[in-house]
């Protein structure tokens, strides 16, 4: 084992982790030591080949079918210098103020929050692309909700150079989405923080890291020599995701002092739909996510986002089998899709545990408000798809495989909530929010609302763990806005941590 | 195969071929590459989630047996059809998600191969934008 010593050592490199190594970077022009640690690889840019299979297969944990414990839901989160930063579509938005309200955290509040977003949109090159670059898929969709009736707005994304090839979620292989891989850890390596990829820290007790460095067939060789590292710091931020932060907690033995550890998570739990129209539309090209409405996010519990997925994730997003499903995926060309996310709250089911070897387990039930979410969000979209002239709709939970347009009408009837059935559709999630959630009770929470945790100088969260229930919107401009607090109080405190 | 006895991969591909009629006519490069997929997939799987696919590929063979008398490959493509429906739809959870777990490795086994991908009309380009006004 060999030993290392460092100043202050960040787990784990995405939204969050990425966001606190920048902030914290002018440090280490006073001599000050930061490591970030990252599990996955720094994947060279001729390895982003845009091939579905190869590249869930590089990025992403377990390729992206990781299961809950009853496995009736797949979660998906990168695994890569960026972590899901490099694979998310890049909307970019900011929390409402309501969210926040609820969240109900002493000492955070929404506007500080929404300025220290406003900064991230700008640090990112966030904006609205213009009219000339938006598909027919997500043009059919204004149409559709404007039809209906329905407010439509345009996501704000964080591209530069864009060239439409709409494999945001492979890993741009045209290197436009700005992740934490292409703006802030760059930036941060520049001012001289150490970023060790292939580095799986195990436990964090005692500030002191036990990091293995293993060797990978992809990506470029870590900067470290493979083998076991025990690693002293005077603060250790953790920031592995909603998922990984909890584990690498009970792993380290905190489980024990903190009753909330691992509780609460929340997943936006999403299904993608898809019609098929009568000609061939612009869908997989250009970029793929610029339209959403939140219409029924207080009465449904449910937000409609435009999206475009690629072959195998779409076959397997549709119920059936046989000649029906094939023959519908050869209308790939013509097929417009729309993406679900549920608005879940926190329950006490839904939690992060440790299993008998270490890894992750995550135990969550689709409550009955979820499938109700699902179920109404179901029977929306597919009015969506026909105002928006699409003349058969595939839904999950119809009674026959697709609908036409002649029972447009009968939508009631044909999608009986009684379908609605966890394991019975793909259910997926991307958005892992939860498991560390920052509150002033050390019986409810596990950080204070600036990340450190209770009773533990020394030791941060910054991560999308911190969320004390889900964020309404896509989160990873809010988990950048909460590192930012966390980097901020570790800079105020650093010399008194340091002592 | 490293992660599926021969016998076990043959029954694979005659559900495969239920899942996805396509998956019938491929070419002997196909089914390689068929099997690079899946084999792939399951190495990156944890042992126990393979052996339980394993023991649902025995499952689905022999399901069919108390009724008809013979197992799965022997059963008409309709009865076939029945056997893969009634999993679908089963009120046994696990049975259902064990469907699901299968239905999906066949997917991306299938429509994971970029060779398939011209059949569907799905050919990604560096110029999507251009595409747009094509
Ligand atoms: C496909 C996809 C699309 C998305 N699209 C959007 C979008 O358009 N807009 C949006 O707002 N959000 C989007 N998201 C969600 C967003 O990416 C996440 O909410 C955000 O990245 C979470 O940040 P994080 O820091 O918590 O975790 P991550 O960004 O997931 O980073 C965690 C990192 O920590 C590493 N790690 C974990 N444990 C350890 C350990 N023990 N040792 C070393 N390293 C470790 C992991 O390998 C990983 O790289 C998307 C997510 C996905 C998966
Ligand atoms: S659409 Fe734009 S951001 Fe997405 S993969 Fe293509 S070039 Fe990259």
């Amino acid at each position: 084992m060999r030993e290392v010593k460092a100043d202050i050592v960040i787990v784990g490199s995405g939204a969050g982790g990425g966001t606190v190594a920048n902030e914290l970077a002018p440090l280490c022009a006073d001599g000050i030591r930061i490591i970030v640690f990252e599990q996955g690889p720094r994947l060279r840019d001729d390895e982003l080949t845009g091939r579905e299979v190869e590249m869930a297969q590089r990025l992403y944990f377990e390729s992206g079918g990781m299961l809950t414990h009853d496995r009736s839901m797949t979660l998906a989160w990168a695994r890569a210098y960026g972590g899901s930063t490099t694979v998310y579509t890049g909307t970019s938005m900011v929390v409402p103020g309501h969210v926040i309200e609820a969240w109900n955290v002493p000492g955070l509040r929404w506007d500080d929050v929404r300025e220290r977003s406003k900064k991230y949109l700008e640090e990112n090159n966030v904006h609205l692309l213009e009219e000339r670059l938006i598909n027919e898929n997500n043009r059919l969709f204004v149409k559709g909700c404007t039809a209906l009736g329905y407010r439509v707005r345009q996501f704000p994304v964080n591209v530069e150079g864009c060239r439409g090839l709409g494999l945001c979620n492979l890993g741009c292989p045209n290197g436009a989405k700005r992740g934490t891989h292409r703006v802030q850890l760059p930036a941060a390596e520049r001012q001289g923080v150490e970023v060790v990829t292939n580095a799986t820290v195990s436990s964090v007790t005692k500030r002191r890291c036990l990091v293995t460095v293993a060797h990978r067939e992809i990506g470029e060789p870590s900067s470290w020599e493979p083998g076991e590292y025990r690693v002293t710091a005077r603060v250790v931020v953790v920031a592995g995701n909603a998922v990984n932060s909890p584990v690498l907690l009970f792993r380290s033995g905190f489980g024990e002092y903190l009753p909330a550890l691992g509780r609460g998570i929340t997943l936006h739990p999403a299904l993608i739909l898809a019609a098929e129209h009568d000609h061939p539309l612009t869908n997989f090209f250009g970029f793929p996510k610029s339209y959403f409405t939140d219409e029924f996010r207080e009465d449904g519990r449910f937000l409609l986002e435009t999206c475009m997925y690629y072959p195998f994730t779409t076959a397997k997003n549709l119920n059936g089998f046989g000649a029906e499903h094939s023959s519908f995926m050869k209308g790939f060309r013509s097929m417009q899709q729309i993406l679900v996310l549920a608005l879940d709250d926190p329950a006490d089911t839904n939690r992060v545990e440790v299993g008998r070897h270490g890894e992750p387990v995550v135990r969550y039930r689709l409550g009955r408000n979820v499938l109700d979410s699902l179920h109404a969000s179901m029977k929306t979209a597919a009015r969506i798809f026909f105002a928006a002239g699409a003349r058969r709709v595939h839904v999950p939970a119809g009674t026959t495989f697709t609908i036409g347009t002649a029972d447009a009408g009968r939508l009631d009837d044909l999608v009986p909530r009684s379908n609605v059935r966890p394991g019975g559709m793909s259910i997926s999630s991307a958005h892992l929010m939860g498991g560390c959630r920052m509150g002033a009770d050390e019986k409810t929470s596990v950080t204070d609302a600036w990340g450190q945790v209770h009773g533990i100088p020394w030791l941060f969260v910054a991560d999308s763990s911190l969320f004390p229930r889900c964020s309404e919107v896509n989160p990873y401009v809010t988990v950048m806005a909460l590192a930012d607090r966390v980097a901020q109080r570790v800079r105020e405190r650093f010399k008194e941590l340091a002592s | 195969m490293k992660h599926l006895s021969q016998e076990r991969a043959s029954f694979l591909l005659t559900v495969a071929g239920r899942i996805v009629p396509e998956i019938r006519e491929m070419d002997p490069d196909g089914i390689s590459r068929f099997f690079g997929i899946v084999d792939g997939a399951l190495g990156g799987r944890p042992r126990k989630a393979r052996r339980q696919f394993g023991a649902f590929l025995g499952v689905v063979r022999w399901l069919g047996l108390p009724r008809w008398g013979m197992p799965f490959e022997r059963l008409d493509d309709d009865r076939q059809d029945r056997v893969l429906r009634w999993l679908q739809r089963c009120p046994v959870r696990v049975l259902r998600q064990g469907f699901w777990a299968l239905r999906t490795i066949v997917f991306m086994a299938y429509y994971g191969q970029p060779e398939v991908w011209p059949s569907l009309g799905y050919e990604p380009r560096w110029d999507g934008n251009e595409a747009l006004h094509a």
